[in-house]
């Protein structure tokens, strides 16, 4: 273990899609306080599929969303690309959201008052922005959502409409994807599908994606874990399998 | 938790606005009501009697007789009688410093005779002194405030015979006002009353009062047995009821626009109130459905639902009743920057008013909250599991089918109520007014099932130009076309009725415009402001100039005609018949004007013959409204009743029926053939110089001034209705608001993915640009129709064509427009100040 725990090697932003430097988060004052991240460095690789995993209350929601630019430091840095989001004013970030992130939440994923393909366009359309009609083809494609296009999501289930929510995250081909639970509300079934085409966004089109999960068999699509507790990275894991990840949980105290 | 408080000050704010709008509006009618009541009935507070000339019909602008002198007298004789004063009360033009009149703004302008107090005046002198010699004047206070004027200065005064010179010694008012409520008022000593009144020996009426110690009902006896025929007495109470009556009348029309005003807003309040409902009536079937699942019995959950409601009423409606109070002062600034002069109007709250907001309030509260609250205590507790809880609405042809139904029944009542009038007056109101609002009813239900297509028609140009943000503001609107349809429907009533008011004004302005054109060929209309009518020095001073051809008056009098069975009041025009042939076109069909100088003669117009069943030569006898006595002879028959008169008498016959000191309602003048207006207008400005209440006017200025009046009137109507309005765009803001509130979790979405503020504010506005545009559209549609319908309903005299307001509509639709961006002010700021993260962890 104290091989695995030592400190990672440090982040470039040369070489990291997006990363963490000594990142604290902390809520309430004087005894009441919570260290929600508590000196977290980390970094993401091009190309790679990251899982973070931990027990409720780790912090590895709260590092996802700050990584994501959806919530604020107390200290610390975070960077995706070779942009510090702390330098970034609201219309900055909003823009890097747009430009640089991809988002898969765990439900709620769609606006329901657009359809299918309107929702994977929508944040190139945000920008002012058309789909390059290949690559939309091919995103389409990998999800396999050719003719539920013109579906609107109450007309999808929930295993098509979390594979909108994935095309939507690809096509604007952002430096990095986050995924926070993709595949909690899915039976296991649809959640492996999700899964699967994460994994080939990665391999076939070098997609970067870092997603928070509890689930050891979704982890275990990833090529890399990292393992929060208490608001610190406590292990880390390459090329994992389900049940190495299960046996480390428990180690954890999961 | 904060969900439910947030809900609820939403619904209390839509309450509490319809109760105060709807409470302002009957106490501002009532406060104006009160004002002129207690100003009239404390005018005559120490008369005890007062004997006059007995008038026989029922119409305000009708001047008595005066009676003659000796009566006094033979009052004084009378024992129980105390003081005895005779009464001169004539027209008297004050001028400022600058020698121009003093504008009463369609008040008259009186002179009185003075004898000083301890009589029956109830003056009081407020500084100075009252005038006790020639020469000396009292002015009211509030119209000396107002010019300027000061005790010790000097003031000119223009009577019928000519102008005069006072001096100020005093300034007067009623015990409790500076003012007699717009009037202005100038006392002079009685026998320089006499003299500058004119009064050829006869008192307007004589006033008295009961000695001590004597019975006001024995001594009325004993008077009324002396009194020659045709004179009476009635109690001082009596006359001061009947003076505040005829005002009444007047402001009444403005009192009763104020009620109906207030109806409008309680109707449109009512909307509002019951879409609010309509709109959390998910949330809150989720929350019962929650407190069923742990265990509360269905009269519980009712229990509940009712008291949270009563509360939120009852709170919202209390602050909303004294929100009132406020409403009715800032009616009154409105129509006081609208050039309004209303007396100071101390403000009083009857028990209607409390009554009215506590229906609209309370009641429709609980009406909307009722139905939803028995339904939702069944709902069953699995529910609250459900994420999505509604009611299984009227589904969309069952909705086009009532809506339908109850929209042509409405138009039904409506147009039966316009046309047939069973019942009369009341039939009218009850008919038309029920119909219009089932109309409103109705074209609201129908609304929700065109509110996609017509959301997606309007909000084409919208998607086009906006992109993302438009599409999303369209796609909303869209969404739920049942809250979209109540929400706009709100603003549909206030843009329907003044639609309606518009093509209503315009038709009648340009009616007015064509009758002028063809029925009037008089070249000048001199008229006065006061509306007491100009002397017949005008008349005699245009006759002397050679650039016109033909002058007449035009003078009124009632009277009915005999042995028809309550005859109605008719109004008798009195002209010069050699004159007025050229100048008013009036389609004659039979016979002469120029017959009537025979004597004893009359015009009429051919329908009132026929309903007579008189014609050319035929005799019919008449009373005066003096209780004269008379017959006239049938000269001729004419067809163009555009003029308002039926009846056309030649000024001697007018002048033989009446004893008062004649006075010309307007009067009109012909340029002679090749005289040109350059010169004859001058002319005629220096005949009519002595006279500077007089108002010359070409018939172009005349018409152009009853236009800016009708266009004047009609700015006020939508004044009001817009406050109407007002109401309906803070409903659009709090419906807005609410669903930004609903959507929260997307919009928390739209913002991680990379939608800026910005685009987001603008998806809101534009929603409920589409919202406002809406209803103006659904609201113009309808008020073309109330308004075309009403105009076919008045006699073509009145309105002979319609005219589309286009560039009314037009404001309105750009009002509706910038209605949306100002009601989507709030929501979309609050919807773009949202935490993102806390947005998207909401469930």
């Amino acid at each position: 273990m104290s091989s695995t725990t030592s400190a990672p090697p440090p982040p470039s932003a040369l070489v990291a899609a997006a990363g963490a430097l000594d990142a604290r988060k902390t809520y309430g004052l004087g005894d009441a306080v919570v260290h929600a991240l508590d000196g977290v460095t980390v970094s993401f690789e091009p190309g790679r599929f990251t899982a973070i995993m931990g027990p409720s209350g780790s912090g590895k929601s709260t590092l996802l969303h700050c990584l994501a630019g959806l919530d604020d430091l107390t200290e610390g840095a975070v960077f995706i690309g070779e942009t510090y989001l702390a330098s970034l004013d609201d219309k900055k970030l909003t823009e890097l959201r747009r430009t640089q992130v991809g988002f898969i939440f765990q439900a709620y994923n769609l606006i329901p008052t657009l359809t299918a393909e309107e929702n994977i366009l929508l944040p190139l359309m945000l920008g002012g922005d058309t789909a390059d009609p290949a690559w939309f083809d091919e995103v389409v494609r990998t999800v396999s959502l050719k003719d539920r296009l013109k579906h609107r999501p109450s007309e999808l289930s929930g295993g098509q409409q979390q594979r909108v929510a994935v095309a939507r995250a690809l096509v604007s081909r952002p430096t990095i994807i986050f995924a926070d639970e993709p595949t909690g509300n899915l039976d296991s079934n649809a959640g492996g599908e999700i899964l699967r085409f994460m994994r080939q966004a990665v391999d076939q089109h070098g997609q970067t994606i870092v997603m928070v999960t509890h689930d050891p068999y979704a982890a275990a699509h990833a090529d890399r874990v990292i393992f929060l507790a208490d608001g610190k990275v406590v292990h880390e894991m390459s090329d994992p399998s389900a049940d190495g990840i299960i046996d480390r949980m428990k180690q954890i105290g999961h | 938790m904060r969900a439910r408080a947030g809900r609820n000050l939403f619904i209390g704010l839509a309450i509490m606005l319809g109760v105060s709008f709807v409470a302002g509006s009957f106490v501002l009618a009532d406060s104006l009501k009160a004002t002129f009541d207690n100003l009239f009935t404390s005018l005559n507070a120490n008369v005890d009697l007062e004997v006059r000339r007995t008038l026989t019909v029922d119409v305000t602008d009708a001047q008595r007789d005066p009676v003659p002198a000796e009566l006094v007298d033979q009052i004084a004789a009378v024992e129980g009688v105390g003081v005895v004063e005779g009464q001169i009360q004539r027209f008297a033009q004050m001028l400022d410093s600058d020698g121009k009149p003093v504008s009463t703004q369609g008040a008259p302008a009186f002179g009185i005779s003075w004898h000083g107090p301890g009589g029956t005046s109830s003056v009081v002198v407020k500084d100075g002194r009252g005038p006790i010699a020639a020469g000396e004047v009292a002015i009211d206070k509030a119209t000396a405030d107002k010019v300027g004027y000061e005790v010790g200065e000097r003031i000119a005064i223009v009577f019928d015979k000519g102008q005069e010179s006072f001096e100020i010694v005093g300034l007067v008012g009623l015990e409790n006002s500076d003012g007699f409520g717009g009037a202005t008022i100038a006392l002079f000593e009685t026998e320089t009353a006499k003299q500058v009144l004119d009064w050829g020996g006869q008192y307007d009426v004589i006033d008295l009062t009961v000695a001590d110690g004597y019975d006001q009902a024995e001594v009325q006896a004993a008077i009324r047995e002396m009194l020659p025929d045709k004179t009476e007495v009635v109690t001082g109470q009596q006359v001061g009821e009947e003076i505040a009556d005829g005002i009444n009348e007047i402001i009444g029309v403005f009192g009763k626009g104020l009620q109906v005003f207030a109806f409008v807003t309680a109707f449109v309040s009512a909307f509002i109130i019951n879409n609010v409902f309509g709109i959390t009536i998910g949330q809150r079937l989720r929350e019962l459905a929650l407190l069923r699942a742990v265990g509360a019995n269905r009269k519980q959950v009712r229990r509940l639902v009712i008291i949270e409601a009563l509360v939120v009423s009852v709170t919202a409606t209390f602050v909303g009743v004294f929100g009132g109070l406020v409403v009715a002062k800032g009616l009154i600034a409105l129509f006081e920057a609208a050039g309004a002069g209303f007396p100071a109007t101390p403000l009083i709250m009857n028990p209607p008013a409390v009554i009215m907001g506590v229906v609209v309030g309370v009641g429709v509260t609980m009406l909307s909250v009722l139905i939803p609250a028995y339904r939702a205590a069944r709902i069953p507790p699995v529910a609250a599991m459900r994420p999505e809880v509604g009611f299984s609405s009227l589904g969309s042809n069952r909705r086009l089918l009532t809506g339908s139904i109850v929209t042509a029944v409405g138009a039904i009542m409506f147009l039966v109520g316009l046309f047939v009038r069973p019942g009369g007056s009341l039939g009218l109101i009850v008919l038309s007014g029920g119909g219009t609002l089932a109309i409103f009813l109705g074209i609201s239900s129908l609304s929700a099932t065109v509110a996609r297509p017509v959301a997606g028609a309007i909000g084409t140009p919208i998607r086009k130009l906006f992109k993302v943000p438009g599409q999303l503001a369209v796609d909303n609107a869209r969404r739920s076309p049942r809250r979209t349809a109540r929400t706009a429907s709100a603003l549909m009533i206030g843009v329907a009725l003044v639609s309606a008011a518009a093509v209503f004004a315009s038709s009648l302005r340009d009616t007015f415009a064509r009758i002028l054109d063809r029925s009037i060929t008089a070249d000048y209309i001199l008229t006065d402001e006061s509306f007491l009518g100009l002397p017949t020095g005008v008349v005699e001073r245009l006759d002397a100039i050679p650039e016109l051809s033909a002058v007449s008056p035009f003078r009124f009098m009632f009277a009915n005609v005999n042995g028809v069975p309550d005859a109605p009041d008719e109004q008798i025009t009195a002209v010069d018949p050699v004159a007025f042939p050229q100048l008013a076109d009036l389609d004659v069909v039979d016979g002469d004007f120029q017959k009537l100088v025979d004597g004893d003669g009359v015009m009429l117009l051919d329908k009132k013959a026929e309903e007579l069943g008189v014609g050319l030569g035929d005799t019919i006898d008449i009373t005066y409204q003096n209780d004269e006595t008379g017959s006239l002879v049938v000269s001729g028959i004419f067809s163009d009743a555009s003029l308002g008169s039926k009846w056309y008498i030649s000024i001697d016959t007018f002048e033989q029926a009446s004893d008062q000191a004649p006075r010309d309602q307007f009067v009109l003048a012909r340029l002679a053939d090749g005289a040109s207006p350059d010169v004859a207008r001058p002319l005629i400005q220096a005949a009519v110089d002595e006279f500077p209440q007089t108002k010359v006017q070409s018939n172009a200025e005349f018409r152009a001034e009853q236009e800016a009046q009708i266009n004047q009137l009609l700015a006020i109507i939508t004044g009001l209705l817009s406050m109407a309005m007002l109401i309906a765009v803070v409903g659009i803001a709090i419906a807005l608001a609410l669903a930004v509130f609903e959507r929260t979790r997307e919009i928390g979405l739209l913002r991680a993915i990379g939608m800026s503020r910005r685009q987001l504010r603008r998806a809101i506005r534009w929603e409920a640009v589409i919202v406002s545009v809406f209803g103006a559209v659904v609201g113009v549609v309808v008020g073309l129709f109330l308004g075309i319908a009403l105009s076919y309903a008045v006699p073509n005299s009145v309105i002979d064509g319609i005219t589309f307001p286009i560039p009314i509509i037009v404001i309105i639709v750009l009002a509706a427009i910038f209605a949306g961006v100002f009601a989507a002010w709030y929501p979309a700021r609050k919807a773009s100040k949202m935490d993102v993260l806390e947005a998207i962890a909401t469930e």
